[in-house]
């Protein structure tokens, strides 16, 4: 069973600073895992895609910068 | 600690002016003031200037001297105040603890902020700074997304309010129509908010406050001797309050209630001896349209999660039971960063001592200022009484 988290809360992000506005719209997430909230970024967001407060994301990998990566569950 | 008034305000008009440097901005609003206040420079004992971000925005750091110079103080302490969109509010708070400490018996207070220079990308990182920059800016995170995320959370616990958000915009716009100094002139419609391009869904651009240039300026001094050097219509600072919170969002207890908020408010209505029914009207926080809902709940004024109804019901408009951001607010009227609380209180003066001319509110005798930096991060909040 990997790790899996839920989504406490989101935002599909359509305008970013320079750093980022070549990955626009990406989705922004506070996730729940274990009681403890964390900011992440989902990745594999699309347009049409339905997101929804509560909804279980799967853990990804710890990126290099330390920041925790998730995806939906497939 | 003594009591404290108000005895000048000047602010330039807010908007995009870039041919305006940031010592002309200084100048406008602080010789407003003073012209305002009625007394000469000689007076003012010391000087607290509020500023979020020259450094990043125009490459000045160092600015309380600045705006000394600019203003002719000569060599009376000048000190530079900063805590992101509530340095405002934070400086005028410092400046209130100094005089009512009896160390100064007159102060300016200023705010200034210069920004529509920079390209839209370049302003939100420099804004970005006032969140966690490794933690969340690092990741994508900007304010309109931070604060879209309050806003998802908001709709999941209390009901979508989506429409009285764009409300919120459209009361902003109308009022901002009738205040000379507010940016944006233009009336607009649920529709045009809700259809607007999608800076972080769910909010559009229509649901964030402006990019903009501007001051504020406010001349403080003790009561007692007020009168005696001002001819001015006294107001009167009854209560003030500043409280804290976790700079990442993450990490609040709450994402729907503002604890600074709530904290910051219950010390001031207890220094004032007043509860949030006793309160007028108030000029609040509306970085976001889904921050006026949210502060209008946390300072008393509707019950959690009944703050939309009260927009929509139109108890927050101009003439309303409760009206909220007369100026036009950080939305319409627009929100110079460092200048922003400091605008915030020239609104409640002018509309405390009936000066406000045709968006004049007819029950103006105590009004509220509530000022937050970052995602509520840190809170001000001010309660004034004409005399």
């Amino acid at each position: 069973m990997k790790r899996r988290a839920t989504l406490y809360s989101y935002s599909i992000v359509h305008s970013g600073t320079d750093a980022f506005k070549d990955k626009t719209p990406y989705l922004l997430a506070i996730v729940e895992e274990n009681r403890r909230k964390s900011i992440a970024r989902i990745e594999g967001y699309s347009d049409g895609i339905d997101v929804r407060v509560g909804m279980e994301v799967e853990f990804l990998a710890e990126a290099e910068d330390g920041a925790a990566r998730y995806r939906f569950v497939q | 600690m003594r009591s404290v008034s108000v005895i000048g305000v000047g602010e330039t008009r807010m908007g995009r002016f870039p041919d305006r440097s940031l010592r002309d901005l200084i100048l406008e609003g602080g010789d407003k003031a003073i012209r305002d206040a009625g007394i000469g420079k000689k007076e003012i004992q010391a000087l607290f200037m509020s500023n979020y971000n020259a450094q990043f925005f125009c490459g000045q750091g160092h600015v309380a001297p600045l705006a000394c110079e600019v203003l002719g103080l000569g060599n009376i302490p000048a000190l530079r105040v900063e805590g992101a969109c509530a340095s405002g509010g934070l400086a005028f708070r410092q400046a209130w603890i100094a005089v009512a400490s009896g160390l100064y018996d007159v102060v300016l207070v200023g705010g200034v902020e210069k920004m529509t220079h920079q390209s839209t990308e370049t302003v939100t990182e420099g804004l970005a700074g006032a969140s966690d920059v490794e933690l969340e800016a690092g990741l994508g995170a900007t304010f309109p997304s931070l604060f879209a995320m309050i806003a998802n959370r908001y709709f999941h616990e209390y009901g979508n309010v989506r429409d009285e958000m764009a409300l919120c915009a459209v009361q902003n716009h109308e009022n901002a129509l009738l205040n000379p100094d507010a940016q944006l002139q233009k009336r607009i419609t649920v529709e045009q908010v809700k259809q607007g391009f999608p800076v972080a869904d769910p909010l559009t651009v229509f649901d964030c406050s402006l990019i903009s240039d501007g001051s504020a300026f406010v001349v403080l001094a003790a009561t007692e001797v007020a009168q005696a050097i001002s001819g001015r219509r006294l107001v009167e600072v009854i209560g003030s309050g500043h409280a804290g919170d976790t700079l990442t969002l993450a990490s609040k207890r709450s994402l729907t209630t503002f604890d600074a908020t709530v904290h910051a408010a219950g010390q001031a209505y207890a220094m004032a001896r007043l509860k949030p029914a006793d309160i007028d009207f108030a000029e609040v926080h509306d970085c976001f349209t889904i921050t006026q809902i949210i502060n209008i709940e946390d300072l008393g004024f509707f019950a959690k999660g009944k703050g939309g109804l009260g927009v929509s019901q139109g108890r927050t408009a101009a003439k309303g039971s409760m009206p909220i951001n007369l100026s036009g607010g950080l939305k319409a009227k627009g929100h110079p960063i460092g200048a922003t609380g400091l605008s915030q209180i020239h609104e409640v003066v002018t509309q405390l001592r009936g000066e406000a001319g045709d968006r004049q509110t007819g029950n103006a005798d105590i009004g509220l200022t509530h000022n937050i930096g970052g995602t509520a991060a840190t809170c001000v909040v001010n309660i004034f009484r004409g005399r």
